[in-house]
């Protein structure tokens, strides 16, 4: 796995900001760790140093009528959803990993569910961050208000930069109300077209679903599966609409019960072979899938239909897999989309690029980077440029 | 390009109070064109300052150090309405609802629909992160943007983002979005459409205090509701509003809140119903249903034409535009209603309750002198002060600009800025983007010997 020499734990933000400044000093590479569920996510994972933010973490401030709460970086996402519980609210994001993993470590690796089509993503849900930096000092990017517009929005910055730029201390998120009522369809197609056509209807009905998601289980054997949480008039009208789109696609309706839990953990269980994630525009994945469908290494596919996040799971033997996650990653990018494999089985790594390669921006982000970490310690295998 | 004293006086003044002559205006008409331009000013190391329509309430396109003012008057085409995967791409110079209005018949529309939607362009709701009254619900612009061809201040052209949710790297869209033409010229936009919603219901509710309406929206948020939009206005607002749309608002109420919910139509009578509930639970004196979309426009046209109607009041008006958790709103209205009178100045309230986003307008009479305008900025200062000690921001659709740039070390301490100074120096090492906008300037901020936020 990866190999590391110290590590540091600090109790504070301050003590953070100190840990990275030395680190700078020394020129001693450093790895952020939150609950480490995503730790294979880009290339080697071999640093001099390990920072864990287990320490950084509690509720810092939950005003409920406000629908904000703030929080540590190091905080695990379960908690979080507890505390909020307790108060009636929730937090609209569904992230896989969320027993373990850390809102620190969601917002860095931009960790999103099937719910983004419904509530956005990370980026739409944060408002404000505190971020140690490499040269010791903290900053404060955002604030406790939904709608700021002051200065530079760093939040975005940071949502997705895999601690390349600095460490997240905390984060105030929006929230809301748990919903009065839920409820799901689940249902089987012979093709995926029809699967995804329905999937495209749902996504533009009046009543918003909260996931709608398709499934490839096996040839000809497709899955649609929409769940939608509301008012009660608008869940039921959201459940009948679905069913219908499904009837005249000619899907067969059943009951859903847990599956969505599973798939959303879809990235935990593919250790073998190579987990390929695009994001494609919503249109373009019938066709994608159907290309991913094809493959000889194929496995699996899991789509976030409605905003065109796609995971296909590739296995069998290694220069196959290889072909075929470097053929989608291309099939992403002819569509006017784009994607990295995001997990690959330990003996791929360093005959799999774990990041793409960009045509442009690059320059752009390197700039960026040196910025913010002159000495080039943070995370030095998972910088985008 | 032009170059004529009297072609550019047209460019000395936006929105706001502030104004500068350009040494030169330019109309570029492709993305080649602004290249150039750029790597021509580059080259001659001359300010660049972007402007869509001039509707901007911070002064964000003046030319405060003078240079060239880029317009985008004639980069104004909507390039692909993309109805199959809900995006529309479009050139900045398009006036923001020209776009929701072509993408209609395709039952979409563009959410961010600030008041001055007749006017605004699309890149200048780029620059600013533009909200809207309807943002409450459905987010502002940054939550809708998912592409940008962007030319740096040395001619690059850079293209990030696509149709796609997202794109791989960092996300410099939304770095970009709501940089008031700090970081570069936007010619070339992809957002987001949304469907329209199948239904709406929209009630107006007359409270005796500005007090008793602000414990109604925290009650309908912490309900669970949360409406697409919630626009509160006071009575002064009420009758600078009355006597120029006749809109219907009773004039003899203290605080007047306008709400709107949307959405599938099955169990929207319902909510409506709720919210009237709170309303009356908080002392609502009368409840108005609009029961045809033309009583809604009537509405509507009230609160969207609310700014221009202050002309009835005063000759001139100051808006200030800071936002504080929603929790905090009695408490702060109580302040803005202190810092006018403390001024001698009348302040009317029209305003995004339902995030929190205040509009204070200060009435003011630049006919008495220009000291006027300073006691205006003195009561605005007063103000934004209250909001961000209370936990909130500067602006929360305005922007900086250079109206506001001084007050920065309120909100933010010398390592905030320094982290933003470090995105500004990667986009525009030259420093020709946009000069004296969103940062503290020494030269115009030395009077403002503000203490640091922290």
């Amino acid at each position: 796995m990866t190999a590391v020499s110290v590590q540091a734990t600090p109790a504070d933000a301050a003590e953070c900001a100190r840990i990275l400044a030395d680190a700078s000093r020394d020129r001693r590479t450093i790895r952020v760790a939150g609950g480490m569920t995503k730790s294979y996510i880009g290339e080697s994972g071999d640093t001099d140093d390990e920072l864990r933010t287990s320490r950084l973490a509690g509720i810092v401030d939950h005003v409920p009528a406000d629908l904000t709460v703030t929080v540590a970086g190091g905080t695990r996402i379960a908690d979080l959803v507890a505390a909020l519980a307790s108060a009636g609210q929730f937090l609209p994001l569904d992230p896989p990993h969320a027993e373990a993993a850390t809102i620190g470590g969601v917002i860095a690796a931009n960790s999103n569910g099937f719910w983004r089509a419904r509530y956005g993503s990370v980026r739409d849900l944060l408002i404000g961050t505190r971020i140690a930096l490499p040269d010791g000092t903290v900053v404060r990017a955002g604030g406790r208000v939904v709608k700021n517009v002051a200065g530079y929005d760093l939040n975005k910055l940071f949502t997705g930069s895999f601690g390349t730029l600095g460490v997240i201390v905390e984060a105030t998120l929006k929230v809301l109300p748990i919903p009065t009522a839920s409820d799901g369809v689940l249902a089987s197609f012979a093709r995926g077209t029809d699967a995804f056509a329905a999937a495209e209807r749902i996504a533009r009905a009046a009543a918003r679903a909260e996931a709608i998601v398709v499934e490839r289980m096996a040839r000809d054997d497709w899955r649609l599966l929409v769940t939608a949480r509301g008012e009660a008039a608008a869940v039921a009208r959201a459940v009948t609409d679905a069913r219908r789109e499904v009837k005249l696609r000619g899907g067969s309706p059943a009951e859903l019960a847990g599956e969505l839990a599973v798939l959303r953990e879809l990235p935990a269980r593919a250790a073998d072979g190579a987990l390929v994630r695009v994001a494609v525009p919503v249109a373009a994945q019938t066709a994608f899938a159907d290309t991913a469908a094809r493959l000889e290494s194929f496995a699996t596919l899991v789509a976030d239909a409605a905003s065109g996040v796609v995971r296909v799971h590739l296995h069998g033997d290694d220069p196959a897999v290889i072909r075929d996650a470097e053929a989608l990653l291309l099939a992403a990018r002819m569509v006017g989309g784009g994607g990295r494999v995001e997990r690959r089985a330990e003996e791929l790594r360093g005959r799999l690029s774990g990041w793409p390669t960009r045509s442009t921006g690059e320059a752009l982000m390197r700039r960026i980077k040196d910025a913010f970490d002159p000495a080039g310690i943070l995370e030095p295998g998972r910088s985008p440029a | 390009m032009l170059g004529a004293r009297a072609d550019l006086l047209m460019y000395e003044y936006d929105g706001a109070v502030d104004t500068a002559t350009p040494d030169a205006v330019v109309l570029p008409e492709s993305t080649a064109d602004v290249s150039a331009l750029a790597r021509f000013c580059h080259e001659h190391a001359v300010p660049i300052v972007p402007r869509g329509a001039g509707t901007g309430l911070s002064g964000g396109a003046i030319p405060v150090e003078g240079g060239v003012v880029v317009s985008f008057a004639r980069m104004a085409r909507i390039i692909e309405i993309d109805v199959a995967n809900m995006r529309a791409v479009v050139q900045p110079g398009v006036i923001n609802l020209h776009l929701s209005t072509a993408a209609a018949p395709h039952g979409l529309h563009f959410v961010p629909d600030p008041s001055s939607q007749k006017a605004c362009t699309l890149g200048g709701n780029v620059a600013e992160n533009s909200g809207g009254p309807h943002t409450l619900s459905y987010g502002v612009t940054t939550n809708h943007v998912t592409g940008l061809e962007i030319v740096l201040s040395d001619g690059e052209v850079v293209r990030l983002g696509g149709k796609a949710v997202e794109d791989e790297g960092y996300d410099l869209v939304g770095t970009f979005v709501g940089s008031e033409g700090t970081l570069g010229l936007v010619t070339e936009i992809t957002v987001k459409l949304v469907p329209l919603p199948e239904d709406k219901r929209t009630l107006m509710a007359a409270f005796d205090t500005m007090d008793a309406a602000s414990e109604t929206v925290s009650a309908i948020i912490a309900a669970g509701i949360v409406p697409s939009a919630i626009e509160m206005m006071d009575q002064l607002a009420t009758e600078a509003v009355e006597a120029a749309v006749h809109a219907g608002y009773p004039l003899d109420a203290g605080g007047i809140l306008l709400v709107e919910v949307d959405g599938p139509r099955d169990g929207l009578d319902d909510m409506r119903q709720r919210i009237e509930m709170i309303c009356r639970e908080h002392g609502a004196r009368s409840i108005r249903i609009a029961a045809t979309a033309l009583e809604r426009e009537r509405l509507w046209a009230g609160r969207k034409g609310a700014f221009a109607a202050m002309g009835r009041l005063s000759p001139d008006y100051y808006v200030q535009d800071g936002v504080i958790p929603r929790t905090r709103l009695p408490e702060i209205l109580r302040v803005v209603k202190a810092a006018g009178e403390r001024h001698h100045l009348r302040v009317a309230n029209v305003f995004h309750a339902g995030d929190g986003n205040l509009h204070p307008l200060i009435l003011f009479d630049l006919r008495d002198g220009p000291e006027e305008l300073e006691r205006a900025k003195a009561a605005g200062l007063e103000i934004l002060t209250a909001c961000v000690e209370a936990g909130g921001s500067l602006t929360g659709e305005h922007g900086i600009g250079m109206e506001k740039n001084c007050y920065m070390p309120l909100q933010f301490a010398p390592h905030d800025l320094a982290a933003m100074r470090r995105v500004k120096d990667a986009f525009d090492p030259a420093g020709l983007m946009n000069p004296g906008k969103v940062f503290p300037t020494p030269s115009r901020c030395r009077e403002f010997a503000l203490p640091a936020a922290r």
